[in-house]
């Protein structure tokens, strides 16, 4: 029951950010230097078009009144057309948005599996050959910018050995899967790297501790003291690392999907911020606000859950 | 220049089509790499290259423009008559046309589609047909457009793709209250009579056409074009991975090659590196108002900006920038827009004279100006950096600023700037778009820039009802006269249009406009 009344208090702590998210951006992408008409019309433009489009668009119209009709249309799930691609910004995010989520969830499935093995190889060798080749290799992982990664990975497994597609997206589930594994592995490295040494500094510190001692002088057998004792205890600090690097994640996102040529919402989020395309912005933040919110919220159950004394 | 620019094409055009001595193959795919996705695939209402480049594969126009750009041949109107006064044009449909979808093209869906393009509340483009006053129907097969005014572009105005033929009653019928709202969902899935019909588009990711069993013109082999079954679009933004994906068998064709990758792609014996001849100017472009920002602006000198002018060594800067790929400008038209004149390069880098003109304005020492580039265009950075250490030689301290693109034209439209990059392509094979942009200054100040030349400006207005081309062409020969001594521009440079395509694909055309020709495209097997 403690748990219960925690997650609906997390919950209702996620409205008042929501508003406050909404109204941030409605004011700032109109902050910004430049605006749709120029975007769109670009350097040809003569002021009798730009008025034109101006009005066509609502954007001679106060700031304020522009967020009362933004807010109304929101209240009744309405988030407009976009401005560039003339199509409803709903539609757009419903098909790029779940590219870009199951991008960055295989990206986390790979990290997580990379990270959580090779962290305990390298904190029960610490200081040893097996520690250092793993710590070597993820701090190189770490240091490569991602479209480096990307492009390495591209032209080894994608152009030579022709293992996978240089680029692009499949045409049925499976083949989509297929084609997110070279960008999902090249998001993930860096990723993995922080896991990995954030677990396995976590792992010293609590295989050293007193009641891994007493487990161990119960006699229990090493593996119940890793995974009931050990890995518990140690993961909770890589969980919080782990929610909190979704955000960076679904950034490190729009370069994966540029290099690799995936028509995911991070890409449509540049495009849109370049164009000025006020309507997707707006929708594609409320929607990654949501879905950000949402895995905090995973993250704090699952924290709370492995360390009961934080619902209290 | 002018000679060399044709022989240029020449080459270029034998590149694209070298295997006509083979014998022609019909069928198959092609996968071609695109940068960017298109955006609205409306004649009327689109503003942006991503859409115009390749409107043509979709829709038809009633006079078609030859491969080199510069001269009319017939599309859906198989005949034209200007009328002796100049004040009506009289065209012939083709017999057995229609659109893609099987419905024949009649005489009403020109009139309303020649109207629509007319009508000065759609779009950005109806200035190319401003001076239709309307346009009425004759019999199953004759169109007739009446003019406000004669106008020496009407029949180049009918082949840009604003004045494609789309289905009035397809059109009219699409969801929507307005005609921008029908737009809307027509171009979606858009029904024109080009060469090719629209199967499928996933914005983002791909759009993939199908050959249209209506189109009118005939191959080679005396059946109908096109050649191809198909064309798959496929959006590979990344140049590294559009390239990577050619090379690597996963793409037919590629656009947009960066420069520098050039002659790395010559080399490479499966592939056709072309350079198709463009209408493309790279320019700094300057505000020559007195006071700037409250600020006296030594740009609004004439002997400045020709001191700026010489003390750029265009060659250099071709080296450094486009890696040899560009040319050195002869005017501010380019080498292959219509009524071009000059042959030899404008400004040929002077810098005893360039720092004589800097004493005689009286800035012996220099000043210090500002260049706004584009924020992460290498380049305009790299243009950006050379221009700084060349004109640092004559005193100036060039400060380099960014901006995305939004911004940059905001300031651009609001006279906020002292000087900035461009880059101009035409739209239309006469020079009357870009004189409009550049020089005449009731449109936009000539590019923003505050300059003025009323013998520039009545030049423009004469030659907009000058019939004559000889005169007309004399007129053309005096305004660049007047713009390339006085006007606010640096010509940097012109360049091609890189596109790679694999050793098996024969028949691409891309026009100096930029138009995208798939219609005579074929793989060979």
């Amino acid at each position: 029951l403690p748990l219960l009344s925690y997650i609906l208090r997390r919950v209702l702590q996620m409205v008042p950010t929501f508003v406050f998210i909404l109204v941030i951006t409605f004011v700032l992408v109109r902050l910004l230097p430049g605006d749709p008409t120029s975007a769109i019309l670009g350097d040809r433009a003569i002021d009798a078009d730009v008025k034109r489009i101006n009005n066509e668009l609502g954007l001679d119209q106060p700031i304020p009144v522009q967020f009362v009709y933004f807010a109304r249309a929101v209240i009744s799930g309405n988030l407009g057309d976009s401005i560039n691609l003339k199509v409803p910004v709903l539609a757009l995010i419903l098909q790029r948005l779940p590219v870009t989520l199951m991008l960055t969830a295989m990206a986390g499935i790979i990290a997580l599996l990379l990270a959580v093995p090779l962290a305990f190889v390298a904190a029960l060798n610490r200081g040893e050959a097996p520690d250092a080749a793993v710590r070597g290799v993820f701090q190189i992982a770490l240091s490569m910018p991602v479209f480096y990664a990307g492009l390495v990975l591209l032209t080894v497994f994608a152009a030579r050995l022709r293992w996978f597609p240089v680029g692009g997206y499949g045409s049925n589930f499976l083949d989509d899967l297929y084609h997110l594994i070279l960008p999902a592995t090249t998001l993930a490295l860096s990723l993995a790297a922080v896991l990995m040494r954030n677990l396995r500094a976590s792992i010293i510190g609590v295989v050293g501790a007193d009641y891994v001692d007493f487990a161990r002088a119960k006699g229990l057998p090493a593996r119940v003291i890793l995974f009931r004792h050990v890995l518990r205890n140690a993961l909770i600090s890589t969980v919080t690392l782990f929610g909190l690097s979704i955000g960076s994640l679904l950034g490190g996102a729009v370069v994966t999907e540029t290099v690799f040529a995936i028509p995911g919402a991070g890409r449509l989020m540049i495009d849109s911020i370049y164009g000025r395309d006020y309507p997707v912005i707006q929708g594609l933040t409320i929607a990654i606000a949501l879905l950000v919110s949402l895995a905090f919220l995973a993250t704090d159950i699952l924290h709370a859950w492995l360390d009961p004394r934080i619902v209290r | 220049m002018k000679v060399l620019s044709k022989a240029v094409l020449g080459v270029a055009m034998l590149a694209a089509s070298s295997v006509s001595a083979l014998a022609i193959e019909r069928g198959g795919t092609l996968v071609y790499g695109r940068y960017a996705d298109s955006l609205f695939l409306d004649p009327v209402l689109n503003d942006a290259n991503v859409d115009i480049w390749i409107l043509n594969n979709l829709y038809d126009t009633l006079i078609e423009p030859t491969d080199d750009g510069q001269g009319l041949r017939p599309g859906l109107a198989t005949a034209w008559k200007l009328a002796a006064d100049g004040m009506s044009v009289t065209l012939t449909l083709r017999d057995g046309i229609a659109f893609s979808d099987g419905s024949p093209i009649t005489p009403a869906d020109v009139q309303w589609s020649l109207k629509r393009a007319a009508n000065p509340k759609n779009g950005i483009w109806n200035f190319i047909v401003s001076s239709i006053a309307d346009v009425t129907t004759e019999g199953d097969k004759t169109v007739i457009i009446k003019l406000k005014q004669p106008d020496p572009t009407i029949l180049i105005a009918l082949t840009v793709f604003n004045t494609s033929i789309m289905p009035m009653k397809a059109f009219e019928a699409s969801p929507g209250a307005t005609d921008a709202d029908k737009a809307k969902s027509f171009a979606e899935h858009p029904i024109g009579s080009g060469p090719f019909a629209m199967q499928s588009w996933t914005r983002g990711s791909s759009m993939k056409l199908v050959r249209s069993e209506h189109y009118w013109a005939k191959g080679e082999d005396g059946k109908p074009l096109p050649y191809l079954d198909g064309i798959d679009f496929e959006l590979v933004p990344d140049d590294n991975t559009r390239i990577l994906k050619l090379q690597s068998g996963g793409l037919d064709g590629a656009e947009f090659i960066p420069y520098s990758r050039v002659a790395e792609l010559k080399a490479d014996s499966n592939l056709n590196m072309i350079l198709f001849p463009s209408t493309r100017l790279e320019y700094v472009s300057m505000n020559v108002r007195p006071t700037v920002d409250g600020k006296d602006n030594p740009l609004s000198n004439e002997k400045v900006r020709q001191a700026m002018n010489y003390a750029v060594d265009k060659d250099a800067m071709i080296r450094v920038v486009t890696h040899g790929v560009g040319t050195a400008p002869t005017s501010f038209m380019s080498a292959t827009t219509p009524l071009h004149a000059g042959d030899k390069p404008i400004y040929p880098y002077d810098l005893a004279k360039a720092k004589q003109l800097m004493k005689d304005a009286g800035f012996p020492n220099g000043f210090e100006t500002d260049l706004l580039i584009l924020a992460g265009n290498q380049d305009e950075s790299g243009i950006g950096t050379t221009l700084q250490q060349m004109w640092s030689q004559i005193g100036i301290k060039l400060d380099i600023e960014q901006a995305d693109n939004p911004t940059r034209t905001q300031r651009y439209r609001t006279a906020n700037f002292l000087m900035r990059m461009g880059a101009w392509t035409d739209d239309i094979a006469d020079p009357n778009e870009r004189a409009s942009y550049f020089v005449y200054s009731p449109n936009i100040q000539a590019l923003h820039s505050g300059w003025k030349s009323d013998a520039a400006d009545k030049l423009f207005d004469d030659s907009q009802k000058e019939m004559d081309p000889a005169k007309r062409a004399a007129m053309y020969a005096q305004m660049q006269q007047i713009y390339n001594s006085t006007g606010p521009i640096v010509p940097l440079y012109e360049t091609p249009y890189p596109v790679a395509l694999n050793k098996k694909v024969h028949g691409f055309l891309q026009i100096p406009l930029g138009n995208n020709i798939f219609a005579s495209t074929w793989i060979q097997k």
